[in-house]
């Protein structure tokens, strides 16, 4: 005799919603936390995940991928597989713990929120599971990265990066606090689960976990491969949420998917853009950042939202425009302020990488060889110093990036514009059209100060570099720098130069 | 500027633990500060408008709490438990009541069941998946809400012990409802759970403690009040009660059960305990919650204890295991506070 199957009795673990009579049910699930709108209150009822587990089968299916994971890291311990790891791809792995252990534990957040507030009792039944899979993923992350702390200290980070002020991190606060663990559990299931989860997750998942193979990381590749399998199953809250939401208020629908949409793509081009097109040795890249979004993104996502009866965002053409800059623009950034950042860009520039980057994203050369000439010729006259930030980038009001996206005139020529907004007195700046649009509408949550505005504010003391790397949290061992200027400068040694900025006692002169 | 010479001394740890002699364990490794809208020098949880509603929520529950530490980063597990080591003992547990579930099943006993005592699992055992998944809402809401990933973590790993609880009376509320499909079970139980007079005070409880929005509160009035009396009469009178009228698998099952809840109890002990070691005030505010949620769970206890005395055969007196219960909790709470002098 064996145990009855789940489909047998699954249905009362499911079954554990009442109408209360001792406080009002708006007390229970108020609004802002449960986020009904719209939707009338019984059309939850309907609400059916696709992927079943029990509490018996969790446990058991996470302890055997538990024992697997620590089993191949105790192993490759004792291997010294790390010291001969390449520099670019061991700066994107410490971009990755540094950016991404803390979010899952912001997404452990999230599923705890769902598991109170959500709107029917099997919804909150899997987000119980979703907070364990969440803790899972944001400890084990964790501990990986721990493991190196003594190597380099730049790892110190993998714990360290969200509670500083370094504007990567406020960058990710904004993004992740808003689609994570502040909304309503209605936006939640469908920015976190499925945005996120079922979208743009894949990106640094799949196309890490290949790059970390190629580039020898069995042990990284390892971890991030078993956390995917988890996400098939929390990531289904997200359907049968939007479901309801695009049969009672789809128009809300459409605003939820598009905003976490943009924020994501924006976050991602900046963690995972540079991480793909210029730190992962040329000889390990599968695809390119852009080659990666079509497949996953582009096509995946957008049929997905098709499918609920959604349209393509209305910022799609922008978007689309942005695959072929966003990254480039955002990786020159990082490497230019690398005294602000917890790994050591490589810039990857030399002959052979432009020529793939050229094959890439035809307009590549015409936007930033130029600039990219310009710093390889200060660094072959010697000149580094010149190639160090004095100030700070202007940063986008809303997803607080620089704002450094070029745009082509009608000229041909390639500027960075400024999308402006006055509110409130005040000017704000975005780096797209798009982040203004989303400000705009999310004013009331979003309306706070970047670290410009607390610069310019006096928050900041004292104004200048050295301040903003102690506000930021940066500490001489960690400041970023490049791993290895001659690996992409000395293809161009004894060229003419031009641009060459002038020593600081002749430029005074003149 | 120039970027300084890289620091020779390598770390042993994370720069969050300071300049500390001792290594720190897995646990700490993996549990500290992880929570970043705890973290220090902040404006507001949220990197947001210090005025957005999120914003608000947490400087009134969380942040202006009456319970308030120095570092809430101080406090650490008893069991200091992981989430490897958690599904690890808890898919032990798991195939342990598997294979007592597989072993009952082939006995047949449940057609074997006493009348009474298959009253009892159909006015309470079945019926209690409702009220235990309310426990599983607030514990979640704590955890959501905890001043540090230290509570968080503890509070996760409790909610999810109350899926577990909840899944197995499912599980049971199924296998009794194919033994007896003329009994009501398996159809009756929101019913019950709704209506039926001995059931209301213990639900008027937890739809009260759903609202405990204060975090501290909510701590207090699930893991110091409510669940350690109502466990003393679903878990350890329940099972007494079962075993004197020969429902062994229930007298089982519960005992299983009894590890998770003591388990809570461990850590939300040492949280008292760390509480007012770090603040004087904060057992006022504890001892006041404590005395506003008590009458509502002893009311609640003696109405399920009409339960234990009227429907099984050999029942337990109602007047007895309301005090049951209440000394239960008291006990408890005596060891909670008496650590602390």
């Amino acid at each position: 005799m064996s145990l009855l199957r789940r489909e047998e009795w699954q249905h009362f673990v499911r079954d554990v919603d009442w109408a209360f009579s001792y406080v009002d049910d708006e007390a229970v699930y108020p609004e802002w936390h449960s986020g009904t709108g719209k939707v009338p209150r019984e059309a939850w009822l309907k609400w059916e995940e696709d992927y079943k587990v029990t509490y018996p089968e969790y446990v058991a299916t996470q302890r055997e991928k538990e024992s697997a994971a620590y089993a191949v890291k105790a192993a490759l311990q004792r291997s010294s597989s790390f010291d001969t790891l390449d520099e670019g791809w061991k700066s994107s792995t410490k971009m990755h713990f540094g950016g991404i252990a803390l979010v899952e534990y912001a997404a452990m957040l999230g599923e705890l929120k769902m598991a109170r507030f959500g709107l029917n009792g099997a919804w909150r039944n899997m987000a119980t599971f979703g907070q364990l899979d969440e803790l899972r993923h944001s400890q084990i992350t964790t501990f990986f990265g721990h493991e190196f702390v003594g190597k380099d200290p730049q790892y110190d980070w993998t714990q360290k990066t969200f509670h500083t002020n370094c504007w990567v991190p406020i960058s990710l606060r904004n993004l992740f606090d808003g689609m994570m663990i502040a909304p309503n559990v209605v936006d939640l299931a469908i920015e976190l689960p499925f945005t996120f989860e079922t979208g743009f997750t894949n990106l640094q998942f799949v196309a890490l976990s290949a790059d970390a193979l190629q580039s020898g990381d069995v042990n990284f590749a390892n971890m991030i491969s078993s956390i995917q399998t988890d996400e098939a199953r929390h990531s289904q809250q997200g359907g049968p949420t939007l479901e309801i939401l695009v049969e009672h208020d789809p128009v809300r629908a459409q605003w939820v998917i598009e905003k976490s949409f943009w924020g994501s793509a924006r976050a991602f081009a900046a963690l995972t853009g540079p991480a793909m097109d210029y730190y992962t040795p040329l000889e390990h890249r599968k695809q390119s950042y852009r080659e990666f979004m079509e497949e996953w993104i582009i096509d995946q996502y957008i049929r997905t939202i098709q499918d609920y009866g959604l349209k393509k965002p209305w910022f799609w053409d922008e978007f689309m425009r942005g695959l072929d800059t966003w990254h480039h623009a955002l990786h020159m950034g990082l490497w230019f302020w690398r005294p602000t950042i917890w790994w050591r860009p490589k810039a990857g520039v030399s002959k052979d990488e432009r020529e793939w980057l050229r094959e890439k994203y035809p307009n590549w050369e015409g936007v930033y060889g130029d600039k990219w000439d310009v710093i390889i010729d200060n660094i072959n006259a010697n000149n580094v110093e010149a190639t160090l930030p004095e100030t700070l980038p202007w940063l986008c009001n809303m997803c607080h990036l620089p704002a450094c996206n070029p745009t082509q005139s009608r000229d041909g020529s390639w500027r960075v514009r400024d999308w402006s907004l006055k509110y409130d007195g005040k000017t704000h700046h975005f780096c797209t059209n798009a982040c203004r649009q989303i400000w705009w509408k999310d004013r009331d949550n979003v309306n706070h100060e970047t670290v410009i505005d607390r610069f310019l504010a006096g928050q900041i003391q004292p104004m200048d570099v050295s301040g903003i790397l102690g506000y930021m949290g940066l500490t001489p061992d960690v400041m970023g720098d490049d791993p290895d200027y001659a690996a992409w400068t000395k293809d161009y040694v004894g060229r003419s130069a031009t641009g060459l900025a002038l020593a600081p006692a002749e430029s005074e002169e003149s | 500027m120039t970027v300084p010479a890289k620091k020779p001394r390598p770390r042993r740890t994370f720069s969050a633990f300071g300049d500390v002699r001792r290594m720190p364990s897995e646990y700490e490794v993996m549990t500290h500060a992880q929570n970043w809208t705890t973290r220090s020098n902040r404006l507001a949880a949220f990197e947001q408008n210090p005025s957005s509603p999120a914003n608000l929520w947490f400087l009134t529950y969380r942040e202006n709490s009456p319970l308030q530490a120095e570092d809430w980063e101080q406090f650490r597990d008893p069991d200091s438990l992981t989430y490897r080591a958690y599904v690890s003992m808890q898919a032990d547990a798991e195939a342990k009541t598997g294979g007592v579930l597989e072993e009952y099943a082939e006995a047949e006993a449940d057609r074997a069941l006493l009348p009474g005592q298959l009253a009892l699992l159909r006015c309470l055992y079945t019926p209690s998946r409702y009220l235990v998944h309310g426990c599983q809402q607030i514990e979640a809401y704590v955890g959501y809400m905890a001043p540090t990933s230290y509570i968080t973590n503890a509070a996760g790993f409790a909610a999810a012990d109350f899926l577990r609880r909840v899944t197995l009376t499912a599980y049971r509320t199924r296998e009794l409802q194919l033994a007896h499909p003329d009994s009501g079970i398996g159809e009756s139980e929101r019913r019950i759970w709704e209506t039926d007079g001995s059931w209301q005070p213990a639900r008027r409880a937890i739809e009260k403690a759903l609202i405990a929005y204060d975090w501290g509160e909510a701590f207090t009035a699930l893991n110091l009040v409510l669940a350690p009396t109502l466990d003393d009469v679903l878990i350890r009178q329940f099972r007494e009660v079962s075993r004197d009228n020969g429902d062994q698998l229930s007298w089982l099952l519960a005992s299983f059960l009894q590890a998770d809840s003591d388990r809570r109890n461990r850590w939300s002990a040492a949280l008292v305990s760390f509480c007012v070691e770090q603040q004087p005030g904060n057992e006022e505010a504890l001892r006041r919650w404590i005395r506003r949620w008590t009458p509502i769970a002893d009311e609640a206890a003696a109405g399920l204890g009409g339960l234990l005395q009227t429907r099984p055969e050999r029942g337990h007196d109602a007047s007895q295991v309301a005090a049951g219960a209440r000394a239960a909790r008291e006990a408890f709470h005596a060891r909670v506070f008496e650590g602390l002098r």
